[in-house]
This record gives structure tokens, C-alpha cells and sequence, in this order.
């Protein structure tokens, strides 16, 4: 990444630039936020010749009240922070989904498919979640030692999702391949596919979002022509194949673009709130062992996972007129950042909000986001992260972090890439 | 004094925050997997619950009605 000029980076309070993935990488960024948060609420941080400058929000009432005017704040021009510039060069095709969607369209497009991720269908999916987690886990019973990320957080939002949208097994690993150099773009590890002397730099990170995308979207073109000579009644893709919006059936550009954001979002973030977690669990041994004491406390701890993890760093929008955050005038067309694992620290909100309390009340953290674009997965997100606790602690009680978490390289996505586990008792 | 409040059904999802939070007001019934209002005229006694209900919505689909 280009860095900022020197009188730019002279305006940063304490020179922190929250463009740089190397902050979020090593886990600093809470500090950062404790700052700013305490000292500049609102400030401008400035761009470079690839990135745009936005404000930095980092006050849970600002996330709050951007999140609740979507008109005002509009997702259409990007949402990834200018950091990622997301959606990449290559996904769009002309097409959107509806995460990059703005109202009116926004909600007709999402109700062609929300009825099948409310929690009423959340709980009859239950057992086959848990089925599925067992089987995760039988894959690693009786050994010492794995990675627990590729081999047990990963997999179950994977399989759900893969599930929800009829895809065999065999095409599973590829969707994770997908996914990470899409939302893992920035990391050296994500970019084997691109020329070695591009590897770690803004151009290796470009071409790898455009070649998972690519390939991504390739791939469900494909599917696309199957469902289409093969209808099936109930996977989403045969769903969105058969829906109209406004009296049109959707464009191939469209279903082909709402399976993607389907795939990434579905595997890439519940996978790291199962990641996080585990390690949080860890560093606190004592709200562990009441846990494991009471099992009774899960649907609160896992409020308090998402809270603490916040798996999603930010979203970004873009003013669509004049306006004022907290006293500070933001001009049409500049663009903001909502930092939510700031706003789940907010002094303001949350007692204590470095205390990780598996029982704290209220905890109204904004993991999911909150309004037009709250997550459609968090009833999914919620539940495989519950019953992956309940079965991993029940059947490994004894598992420990053994080694350092290895941390994306991302302002975006609070990914951990590898994490070390011993899953039986030290001997 | 007594205001009306509404749940736009084109946003809500039937998280059940606004039960849980005004169960005087809000029902979800299993018809529509839906969150619904069930009191025309809200006293002002459960004007803080409602509230409260609005500002937990997952979707922000509740608002007074002026």
C-alpha cells in the first residue's frame, strides 16, 4: 500500500491510520479506537493516490444513526472502506447484490430469499446443524493436535451454506478457496495465484480479488444453467432462479452476484467468531469454566463472542447530501466508516467493556449491523456458533490454543487464517 | 395522551426484539413469522417500552405514527 503523505499523516491523532491492515493484523486496533473514541469521535482520515479519505465513526450512537438512514448514507458506492475498495475490480459485471443495494430495491431483492434465515427456520435447521457439527468433529477425534481453523471453525458455516444453496460436497473446498482471496485479497498467504514479484503488493491484491471473483462467479454461471435444465424446489439458487422483482424475472448478472455474497458472507465471518471465540475462551479460564459448568450460559456467551470478536471491522457508506455527525459538517459524496469492534467497546454502552462477561445484560452489541442491511445471517451465524461450543466443549473439554493465532491482513475482516489447538489434556 | 405506533412488514423479519421488549404491544404470530401491533393506541405508561422496542429492532422497522 502507497503510504499517506507526510502532511496527511501529520493530521492522524496519534498517528493512527486505520487504512493499514498491519494495525488490525496484530490486534492493536482496540487500543487505537480506545483513543479515538475518548479524543476524535469523528475525524477525517486522509487517502493516498489509491484509497479515497472518509470519517472514521467509532461511537456506537454514530454507527447507530448512519445505520438508520439509508438514504442518507448509501451502500451503492462501495462498502468495504476504501481500504479494500469492495466490491473489487470483476465482481460487479454489471450486477449487484444486495449488499452494495440502496432502498427501494434493497428490500425487494432481500425478501426474495429472507424467509429461508428467519429464526423460525434457523430452528429447524437446528438438528442438522448440530448433525453436521458432530460430524466436523468425529473427522478430528482421537487426535492431539489440528488446525482449528481449516479443520473444524471453517467447515461448519461452510457446510450450511454450501447446503442452503445445493451445492455437492466436492465443490465445497473450492468455495473456500474463493472466498479467501476475495475477502483475504490483502494477505500474501491468499495470493499464490498471482506472479510472485506482485505477491504483497496493491496489485497482487487487486489481481487476487478479481481472479477469486472471477472464478467465483464462473463457477455459479454454471450452476445457474443446471438449475435451469434440472429445476430443484428448495435450494436458494432455484429460488432466485424462479423470482421476479418488479415483474422481472432476475438477470443472470443478478443471481450469479446474490450467490456469491451468499458463499463469502455465510463461510467467512461465522468462521472467525468460532475462531475468536475459542482463543477468547482461552484467556479467560474462569468465565470458561463457568461455561463449562453451566451450559445453560451459551446463548449469552455467544452474544458476548460476537460482541468481543466483532468479526466484521467496518462497513463504509457514502453521504448522498450535506450533513453532520456529532457536530461535525460531512459533505455529499465523502464517504464513512463504521467501525463496529469500536462501537462494541463503547465506554458509553457498556459497562466495563474490556471485562469479557459471559453473562453481561444488556449487551445490544452491533456485530450483525443494525437496520436496512442487518446481517441476513445472523440467526445462522448465532446458532452455529452455539451449538459448535456445546458440542466442541462437551466432547473436548480439555482443548487449549497451542501456539499464536495466525491474523489476516485486513481492515475488514477480523479473520484468523491459522490457530494451533491441543484438543486433549496436556500429558 | 396516547400515539400509535406501526411495524413495517416489509422489513421485519420476526426477530421478536419488540415482544420481548412491549409484549403489551407487539405479538409475533405464526402465520406470517411476523412481528404485528396489537394495541390501536399506545398509553403513554409503555411509551419507554416501546421505545425501547424501535431502538432494538434488528431491522428498525418500528415507528411512531404522528
Amino acid at each position: 500500500m502507497s503510504p499517506i503523505s507526510p502532511e496527511a499523516a501529520a493530521t492522524l491523532p496519534h498517528g493512527i491510520n486505520l487504512l493499514e491492515g498491519r494495525l488490525f493484523q496484530a490486534n492493536e486496533m482496540h487500543e487505537a479506537f480506545r483513543i479515538l473514541r475518548a479524543e476524535a469521535p469523528v475525524h477525517w482520515n486522509p487517502g493516498t493516490d489509491r484509497f479515497n479519505g472518509f470519517w472514521s465513526l467509532v461511537k456506537y450512537e454514530d454507527l447507530l444513526h448512519v445505520s438508520r438512514h439509508p438514504e442518507l448514507f448509501i451502500s451503492s458506492k462501495g462498502i468495504g472502506g476504501s481500504g479494500l475498495r469492495y466490491p473489487p475490480p470483476g465482481q460487479g459485471e454489471g450486477s449487484s447484490s444486495i449488499i452494495t443495494m440502496d432502498p427501494p430495491r434493497h428490500v425487494k431483492m432481500r425478501r426474495l430469499v429472507n424467509k429461508g434465515f428467519t429464526p423460525r427456520a434457523v430452528l429447524q435447521m437446528e438438528p442438522k446443524i448440530r448433525a453436521v457439527t458432530n460430524t466436523i468433529l468425529d473427522r478430528v477425534q482421537g487426535r492431539d493436535s489440528c488446525d482449528f481453523v481449516l479443520e473444524v471453525s471453517s467447515q461448519l458455516p461452510l457446510a450450511v451454506i454450501c447446503g442452503m444453496m445445493g451445492l455437492e460436497e466436492e465443490h465445497w473446498p473450492a468455495m473456500f478457496d474463493f472466498t479467501n482471496q476475495i475477502l483475504g485479497s490483502g494477505d500474501a498467504e491468499y495470493q499464490a495465484r498471482v506472479a510472485p514479484d506482485k505477491v504483497g503488493t496493491f496489485e497482487g491484491a487487486t489481481l487476487t480479488a478479481a481472479d477469486g471473483n472471477r472464478r467465483m462467479n464462473g463457477f455459479f454461471r454454471d450452476i445457474l444453467a443446471d438449475r435451469r435444465a434440472h429445476p430443484r424446489e428448495d435450494d436458494l439458487v432455484s429460488i432466485l432462479v424462479e423470482s421476479e422483482v418488479d415483474g422481472e424475472r432476475l438477470t443472470e448478472g443478478d443471481i450469479v452476484a446474490f450467490c456469491n455474497l451468499l458463499v463469502v458472507a455465510g463461510n467467512e465471518t461465522t468462521r472467525n467468531a468460532i475462531s475468536g471465540g475459542l482463543i477468547v475462551l482461552c484467556e479467560h479460564p474462569e468465565e470458561r469454566a463457568r461455561l463449562q459448568a453451566d451450559p445453560s450460559l451459551m446463548p449469552s456467551a455467544v452474544e458476548e463472542i460476537l460482541r468481543w470478536t466483532s468479526p466484521l471491522h467496518h462497513m463504509s457508506r457514502e453521504a448522498t447530501a450535506d450533513t453532520e455527525i456529532r457536530g461535525q459538517k460531512i459533505a455529499a459524496g465523502e464517504k464513512v466508516i463504521m467501525w463496529y469492534p469500536s462501537a462494541n467497546r463503547d465506554e458509553d454502552i457498556f459497562e466495563a467493556p474490556y471485562r469479557f462477561d459471559i453473562t453481561r445484560d444488556p449487551n445490544e452489541h452491533l456485530a450483525f449491523g443494525i437496520g436496512e442491511h442487518f446481517c441476513l445471517g445472523a440467526g445462522f451465524a448465532r446458532a452455529e456458533v452455539r451449538i459448535m461450543f456445546e458440542e466442541l466443549l462437551r466432547r473436548f473439554p480439555d482443548i487449549q490454543v497451542d501456539g499464536l493465532p495466525e491474523r489476516l491482513r485486513s481492515n475488514f475482516i477480523n479473520g484468523v487464517k491459522h490457530l494451533p489447538v491441543r484438543l486433549t489434556a496436556a500429558r | 395522551m396516547s400515539r400509535r405506533v406501526e411495524v413495517d412488514q416489509q422489513m421485519c423479519e420476526g426477530h421478536g426484539k419488540c415482544q420481548a421488549a412491549a409484549p403489551e404491544v407487539f405479538e409475533h404470530r405464526d402465520e406470517d413469522d411476523l412481528s404485528h401491533v396489537i394495541l390501536d393506541e399506545v398509553p403513554d405508561a409503555l411509551t419507554a417500552k416501546v421505545d425501547r422496542a424501535i431502538r432494538l429492532c434488528p431491522r428498525q422497522a418500528i415507528r411512531w405514527v404522528s
